[in-house]
């Protein structure tokens, strides 16, 4: 069957900074900002989880704020700075955060490691001593079905340098 | 040849994975992450309703549509891929039933399949399913197991005749009249488990490449095991076995979901055959609540045999499960619940007749302990006589549980019960949580209103189990091989989801070899060099795959310590493979690197230098069937606090404390405790898959379904006892199911205890807060 090939319709031009890089693309009215990064800039450690805004797994900074990719049109993010998981190491060094979790085994699967990441990155911009329960509260928003939240917890709080969570067990 | 005790050994530790860095950076391999030049996009035309004929489906309109490459419905996608077809005729069978790839002549659930578009992006795919028009007639739905028996109600497969799939089925085991008879009296209850589901964070997924130049279908899957993937392509699509390669990278959870090829995966492998052009399919949250399968819908009868001093002498049992739409894995689960029924409890008698039903809602699939409806049954049966007979429930626990000197210690269906810990797990988590000192804190906080309460449950988890004797050869199979670099690169069929196999399999192979674990490269995830094996699950990793790799590291290191000391003119016994260097008093310089080894053995090799009979194949296959190691288990033990003006319950207290034997590493151990727990939490609490009487699914979204999140999973206290060493060499055990075996059982009888006071019985699984309201009376039931 002949194959009619598609242009975007109503194709609009974005410019955004991205990881601290300028990016342009050119999206349809309907592109989410995850499928932009994912698809047209090849940031696939952004992930998506539910694409109805639950799961957390694609949450991304926007201008400095956690946001949850699936539910921004890419459209409206341009003029934006976005931060994504692939950001957060500097010069191939993980950052005090991501090397907290990896000493903690925070994660198993993965697959929602890029959301709990930036959304703890962003709760210790703000707070950079959390309690254990401010940590829990801030993450209830990032779904993990592998792990059961606890070596995550417990990474964010190593991270953070504060006390051991309550249920840290010495190794 | 003696094993090997390193100073500094992996096993045992917590090293850090070496997955993550890959996925903490964000550079993680997901099929989703996968594109391809000319790469196409899958979405489906799904049946709204349950259950329907298909009169007419017409594809037109959405072959027009911009972007779309192809469409194609049940009849076309009949000529590509043959039909799933169930003969009937194994004892496993659910009866002979053969359905479409995609429907064809009826739909059989919300979301049933019923014609593939493919286009240029996924939206445009999405676009044109819109477009199709299926004209249905519909058949008045069957939703539940008292539906199916109706036979005033339409059949969901004509050749069944009916919808009991298969069943009832007695089987009997010991003298079951004979410990009724001598019972002081019978427990009846009707115990039910609600239907839930896997939801990994990534739904299923299949990025398929057919290359109409070589005939070869290359297949990115994400899957527990490339071998069932390919082999069930292989057979739907009629390819030859080695016309089909499948690989999988990075997959982002599966708990049971992920096995062989659902039939969406094998209808976009044979669009991409058809059209030569590799096709993706991502499946959505909608698609993979709705359709991808579900789980655990089981109901049961229940007489116990007991005597007054607390004895549980023999059970009957019916179970019925329901199958949902197309029939697949509940009879297996069926027969296992029978096997596992009696646990790690002396029971003398069991009666158990088992049947499944077919229903026109999502199919039931494996959900990690797939068979837990034992421990959920039996655990919450025992609290029940303890109540009825005002013993407390870890005392019955303790008057009926194996005692490892005293035989017969086996299960009265027959596996032997040999190194189980269970009666010191349950003691040890009475002394941790004090419960005499609980029970006075209890009642004093009654006076104030306030309800607490205390659940236990003890279970055991083949891990794999221990061998039976005349049974079928179960193995797992692993090749180690010395790359020329002096890497070790250790080959399994295992396919890690979550579970850090590529850390943990290293650990063993690097203290059985001698090398250091960045030497190791475990390689997982291709058909082209994966050895046999069916893949991760089933708690086959820890003992069968951890010890096949040791067993094939000190082969190796058998077969080049012999060549070594040819080479060098030594005894091997003179020479030590360790931190990746040939070492010993002999040795020029008295190390040697691995790698220069190798280029020394291969030349000698080629030249002809080494003696007739010596192996220089750098390569060793082990099996490895487990050895003796059997059963993981424990006691695990949740004290929760209902509030009876909201229902909501509060988990106070969680405590595991289990053995699976040697830990390979744990921190790992600990995390596939948790995650398993956590979603028990869910599962009592919850989540459930919820229809409604004209079996729509209303659980279709995150919104619906809830997942526990990190406000609803408590701190999770783990003890780990020390373990029964059987097997000479490997005495890891699986540990990947029993946390979401035990939570259930063990948070309902926490919840019952809690509730004791207003006297129900607590006969089910899901107890959001209208249940535990309308349990205490507060609400209508
Ligand atoms: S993918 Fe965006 S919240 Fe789940
Ligand atoms: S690690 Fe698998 S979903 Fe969080």
């Amino acid at each position: 069957m002949p194959e009619r090939e598609v242009q975007p319709q109503a194709s609009l031009t974005i410019r955004l900074q991205v990881n601290g890089e300028e990016r342009e693309g050119a999206v349809e009215g309907r592109t989410t900002l995850a499928d932009f990064l994912r698809d047209q800039l090849g940031l696939t450690g952004t992930h998506l989880g539910c694409e109805h805004g639950v799961c957390g797994a694609c949450t991304v900074l926007l201008d400095s704020q956690p946001a949850r990719s699936c539910l921004v049109l890419a459209a409206s993010a341009d003029g934006s700075r976005v931060e994504t998981v692939e950001g957060l190491a500097e010069n191939g060094q993980l950052s005090r955060l991501q090397q907290a979790m990896w000493d903690s085994h925070s994660f198993q699967c993965g697959f929602c490691t890029p959301g709990f990441l930036i959304q703890a990155a962003a709760l210790l911009a703000e707070n950079p001593s959390p309690t254990e329960a401010e940590v829990r509260h801030a993450l209830s928003g990032n779904l993990c079905r592998c792990t059961g939240y606890e070596s995550i917890v417990r990474g964010v709080m190593a991270a953070a340098g504060g006390p051991e969570p309550a249920g840290a067990e010495p190794r | 040849m003696k094993a090997r005790v390193p100073a500094e050994r992996y096993t045992g530790a917590s090293v850090r994975r070496v997955e993550d860095e890959r996925l903490l950076t964000g550079r993680g391999s997901f099929v989703a992450d996968a594109q391809l030049p000319g790469m196409l996009h899958a979405a489906f035309c799904r049946s709204p309703l349950p259950h329907a004929r298909i009169l007419a489906v017409n594809t037109e309109a959405a072959r027009l549509a911009p972007g779309v490459v192809a469409v194609f419905d049940g009849a076309q996608m009949a000529q590509m891929a043959s039909p799933v077809a169930d003969p009937g005729d194994s004892p496993r069978s659910g009866g002979p039933v053969s359905f479409g790839i995609l429907a064809v002549d009826k739909a059989r659930l919300v979301g049933d399949p019923v014609a593939l578009v493919v286009a240029q992006s996924r939206a445009l795919a999405e676009d044109a399913c819109e477009l199709i028009q299926v004209e249905y007639q519909e058949l008045a739905p069957v939703v539940t197991v008292e539906q199916a028996l109706d036979p005033s109600l339409p059949v969901i497969f004509e050749e069944l005749g009916g919808n009991r799939l298969f069943g009832p089925e007695t089987k009997v085991f010991g003298d079951v009249d004979g410990a009724f008879a001598r019972a002081d009296r019978v427990v009846r209850a009707s115990i039910r488990q609600h239907r839930h589901q896997n939801v990994p964070m990534e739904g299923r997924a299949i990025l398929a490449n057919f290359d109409a130049g070589s005939g070869q279908l290359l297949v990115r899957a994400a899957t527990q095991g490339v071998n069932t993937t390919r082999q069930t392509l292989a057979e739907q699509l009629r390819m030859p076995l080695d016309r089909v390669r499948v690989v999988a990278e990075d997959v982002g959870g599966s708990f049971g979901l992920k096995f062989g090829a659902s039939r969406e995966e094998v209808a976009c492998c044979a669009a991409s055959r058809e059209l030569g052009r590799p096709v993706r399919w991502i499946e959505d949250r909608w698609e993979n609540l709705t359709v991808s399968g579900q789980a655990r819908e089981e109901s049961f009868e229940v007489e116990a045999a007991v005597t007054s001093a607390g004895r549980i002498l023999a059970l009957k049992v019916e179970m019925v499960i329901d199958s949902g739409a197309y029939p697949g894995f509940a009879p297996l689960v069926v027969d296992i619940v029978r096997e596992m029924i009696p646990g790690p409890y002396r029971l003398e008698a069991l009666s158990f007749t088992g049947s499944g039903v077919v229903t026109n809602k999502a199919s039931y699939v494996a959900y990690r302990g797939p068979w837990a409806a034992e421990t959920f049954v039996r655990e919450r049966m025992i609290d029940l006589v303890a109540q009825e007979l005002g013993i407390s429930a870890p005392e019955v626990r303790l008057r009926n549980l194996a005692v490892r000197d005293e035989p017969p210690l086996r299960m009265v269906t027959g596996p032997s019960l040999a190194g189980i810990t269970a009666r010191e797990s349950l003691l040890r988590a009475v002394e941790i949580l004090d419960l005499t000192g609980f029970r006075e804190e209890q009642l004093r906080l009654r006076e104030e209103g306030r309800y607490l309460g205390i659940g236990f449950a003890t279970y055991i988890e083949p891990a794999p189990g221990p061998r039976q004797e005349g049974g079928e050869e179960n193995t797992e199979q692993v090749r180690v091989e010395l790359d020329q670099d002096g890497s070790l690169l250790v080959h399994t069929a295992q396919m890690p989801h979550g579970q850090g196999h590529r850390t943990t399999l290293a650990q063993v192979a690097a203290d059985e070899f001698g090398v250091r674990l960045e030497q190791v490269q475990v390689m997982v995830g291709d058909t082209q060099r994966t050895p046999t094996g069916f893949g991760t699950g089933g708690s086959r990793f820890a003992a069968m795959a951890g010890g096949a790799a040791l067993h094939g590291a000190r082969r190796l290191r058998g077969k080049v310590l012999e060549a070594a000391a040819q080479i060098l003119d030594l005894a091997p016994a003179e020479l030590d493979i360790s931190g990746g260097e040939l070492v010993g008093p002999g040795v020029p310089g008295g190390r040697l690197p691995l790698a220069e080894l190798i280029g020394r053995i291969d030349l000698a090799a080629r030249s002809g230098q080494l003696p007739p009979g010596t192996d220089a194949d750098l390569t060793a296959t082990a099996d490895f069937d487990g050895g003796e190691s059997g059963w993981s288990g424990g006691t695990h033990c949740c004290v929760v606090e209902v509030d009876a003006a909201t229902g909501l319950v509060r988990i106070l207290r969680y405590l595991v404390v289990e053995d699976c034997g040697d830990m390979i590493n744990p921190a790992v151990v600990d995390g596939q405790i948790r995650g398993g727990v956590a979603q028990g939490v869910g599962a009592v609490l919850l989540e459930r898959s919820a229809y409604d009487p004209e079996g729509q699914y209303l659980s279709a979204t995150l919104m619906d379904y809830l997942l526990p999140t990190a406000l609803d999973v408590p701190h999770i206290e783990i003890e780990h006892l020390s373990p029964v060493r059987l097997d000479p060499d490997v005495n890891f055990r699986g540990v990947g199911e029993g946390g979401m075996i035990a939570a259930p059982p063990t948070i309902c009888n926490a919840i019952a205890d809690a509730l004791s006071p207003f006297g129900p019985r607590v006969l089910e699984q899901h107890l959001p807060p209208t249940r535990i309201l309308e349990l205490i009376g507060a609400l209508p039931d």
